[in-house]
């Protein structure tokens, strides 16, 4: 049986083994020519054309579409037009009311992302850390909740749009259990305030596995040696979790936090299936407005989508960096 | 002030009991050492001692007081982990008053602990210092002051040296014994190294799975090895055996040396390598061949296969001029340790 898994097992890697030793003499020559650093970049290189066919021409081409007019779709059917975009954008008579801006509904946009975030990233914080300190614990059946948590994230976007708008549409399961009870129904998605709380509590509730296991792996990773110098030290739980548990999650917390701040800025799928950024224009974010600027109106505009977009992608930048630099310094405090 | 008593205690991991009924007092100011091989159940005592387990059967009195039931933090006792369990995040000083102020003490009372602590250990300059920026042995330090300031009744160390380098943990070794000297406190250590239980404790404890083969101060249990376990598990390198059958009250070692035997049958006969020594031409002696020297300086170690196969090792003091392959004759002063078929000692003397 040996024989035959070891034949079987040349079988199978013979492709690669002849692949190898084709491309070993050039290598070679060429480490000889260039040293290590040059094969460094040739390891590098495939993924390298990968990024920047995939992300860094588009977001240079995305950059210049943003400083150009017009309908068209092709560049040279589009003229420069400078930072016109950006001005049309960013102009307002009076910044307090939305409806004195010259693109009012980029600015509703801009205010419903800024609540989305607010709320739905402190949710999803909260819920995830909560989630994970219970599947921390030696709880029967620890694993098959875990990935009942997780369960969620595998989920396509639009399968979680779907399945969460058949239980809040008027005909929805939601619904049909109010009224087995006896209560009024609803249309759950028709009030704007109700709409707003679905596309952030349905977001957290397709994410959250995610943060969750970020948080569980660094809760596994603080050691049990110190939990039980606090219990000897007779410090009550609540201290044990505030001056134990919470910096020693720091590094996942900051993850975390990058992490869903970003999924949670450039939130669109899910939303889109679900409210269609409706009740009216109350669950309209920010990728959404891009998405129909550019594509879905009929008077598009691909040159002020993408200006939206680099807007967009700037906060995103500043948002990273600024909590990348509050939680070095919180690690740069610990480690002094 | 810190009298422990342990009554029947067992303790179970599921279906497994891994603790089998051990009864065990230690007196006021003691330095008790629990040692035994890898799995004897050493750190598990300890831990239901300190109350971070709950045994499944038996009792644990403190100072005449039930504390079975009592939880960690309130039996009064301070323990040293191996991983020393320092607070990552805390400077030295936050580690040590963060176990004060959970009993809402007056915080110039802390500052006083914590100084004479650090006087004490001499880690007063590294109290700013997070214990990444420490060595191993200021971290053990750290470990120790956070157990003092707490002022408890005894001290758990559980295998409190085995993360430093040798020349370190002799070092801390007797810095420990100067401590224990010093304070007076109970004190039960837990370690796998012989050479640390016989210079620290004031009696041992040998474990082995599970059970407690002998308690005795350490030259007790090195001259009067209760059983076959603790002969071999005490002492290094480790006691020679050798199986013989007694009759006539004499038995024979390998080679045809005799020697005095209190009873008739199957017998171990146990010597230690030090006991060896050269014997002359014609007297009778425990003969082998010699496998390998070990040539220490002061002393040379021989191992050698006895005539009948037995694996033979001495400890002879000097460099005396041997080779492999050679034939070696031994003889020894005094009397071996015997024991019966059952594995105890049968020379109670």
């Amino acid at each position: 049986m040996a024989g035959l898994g070891e034949t079987l097992g040349r079988a199978a890697t013979w492709p690669f083994t002849l692949m190898a030793r084709a491309v070993d003499p050039p290598l070679r020559v060429w480490q000889r020519w260039t040293g290590t650093g040059g094969m460094a970049a040739v390891f590098l290189a495939p993924n390298l054309a990968i990024f920047g066919v995939f992300v860094l021409i588009p977001l240079v081409l995305n950059f210049v579409y943003s400083m150009t007019g017009g309908t068209g779709i092709l560049l040279d059917q589009r003229p420069f037009i400078g930072m016109e975009q950006y001005g049309r954008l960013l102009e307002c008579e009076d910044y307090t009311r939305r409806i004195t801006c010259r693109e009012d509904q980029f600015w509703t946009a801009v205010t419903n992302t800024a609540g989305f975030v607010i709320f739905q990233v402190t949710l999803m914080v909260v819920v995830s850390l909560i989630t994970a300190l219970i599947l921390n614990r030696n709880i029967r059946g620890r694993g098959f909740f875990r990935a009942v948590f997780f369960f969620p994230v595998l989920l396509s976007p639009v399968v979680v749009g779907l399945i969460w708008r058949w239980i809040l549409q008027r005909e929805g399961l939601l619904n049909l259990i109010a009224v087995n009870l006896g209560l009024e129904p609803e249309i759950w998605l028709n009030d704007r305030f109700y709409a707003f709380a679905a596309t952030i509590g349905v977001s957290t509730w397709a994410h959250m596995g995610f943060y969750t296991l970020i948080l569980l792996a660094g809760l596994q990773a603080i050691p049990r040696d110190l939990y039980e110098a606090a219990e000897m030290d007779a410090t009550p739980p609540s201290r044990v979790f505030r001056r134990i548990t919470l910096p020693l999650l720091g590094p996942n917390f900051a993850v975390v936090l990058v992490l869903a701040l970003i999924r949670s800025v450039q939130i669109f799928d899910e939303v889109y299936v679900l409210t269609g950024g409706g009740p009216g224009t109350s669950t309209l974010y920010l990728t959404q407005y891009i998405y129909e600027v550019g594509f879905a109106s009929i008077l598009r505009n691909p040159g002020l989508a993408a200006a939206a977009s680099i807007l967009m992608g700037a906060v995103l930048v500043v948002l990273t960096l600024l909590q990348l630099w509050l939680s070095r310094r919180a690690e740069g405090r610990r480690a002094r | 002030m810190g009298r422990i008593a342990l009554e029947g205690i067992t303790k179970n991991f599921g279906n497994v009991e891994v603790i089998h009924g051990i009864d065990l007092e230690i007196g006021e100011g003691e330095l008790v050492v629990f040692v035994g091989p890898s799995g004897c159940g050493k750190s598990t005592l300890l831990r239901l001692i300190a109350g971070l387990d709950q045994p499944t059967t038996g009792s644990i009195r403190i100072d005449g007081k039930d504390v079975t039931r009592v939880s960690a933090a309130d039996r009064g006792l301070a323990m040293v982990f191996q991983s020393y369990a320092l607070y990552p995040h805390m400077t030295v000083r936050q580690n040590l008053s963060f176990g004060l102020e959970n009993t809402r003490m007056p915080k110039p009372e802390i500052a006083s602990r914590i100084d004479e602590a650090g006087r004490m250990l001499e880690i007063g300059d590294l109290m700013e210092r997070r214990p990444t920026q420490l060595s191993g042995g200021q971290r053990q330090r750290v470990a120790i002051g956070r157990a003092i300031v707490r002022n408890p009744s005894a001290f758990l160390l559980d295998e409190p040296l085995s993360n430093l380098d040798a020349e370190l943990r002799g070092t801390m070794r007797a810095e420990l014994a100067r401590l224990h000297e010093r304070l007076g406190t109970t004190m039960i250590y837990v370690t796998h190294d012989q050479v640390e239980a016989m210079t620290l404790a004031d009696r041992i404890v040998v474990l082995r799975k599970g059970i407690v083969e002998q308690v005795d101060t350490p030259l007790g249990l090195y001259n009067r090895p209760q059983n076959l376990f603790v002969a071999g598990f005490i002492g290094a390198p480790n006691m020679n055996f050798f199986r013989s059958r007694a009759s006539a009250g004499a038995a024979e070692l390998p080679g045809g040396l005799k020697i005095p035997a209190p009873c008739d049958g199957e017998i171990t006969i146990g010597i230690r390598p030090q006991d060896l020594k050269l014997a002359g031409d014609d007297a009778p002696a425990l003969e082998g061949e010699i496998r390998l020297i070990e040539a220490l300086g002061a002393e040379t170690v021989i191992h050698a296969d006895a005539v009948d196969g037995t694996p033979l090792v001495t400890v002879l003091s000097g460099q005396p001029i041997l080779g492999t392959g050679q034939r070696i004759r031994l003889t020894f002063d005094g009397l071996p340790h015997l024991f019966g078929a059952d594995g105890k000692r049968l020379n109670q003397d």
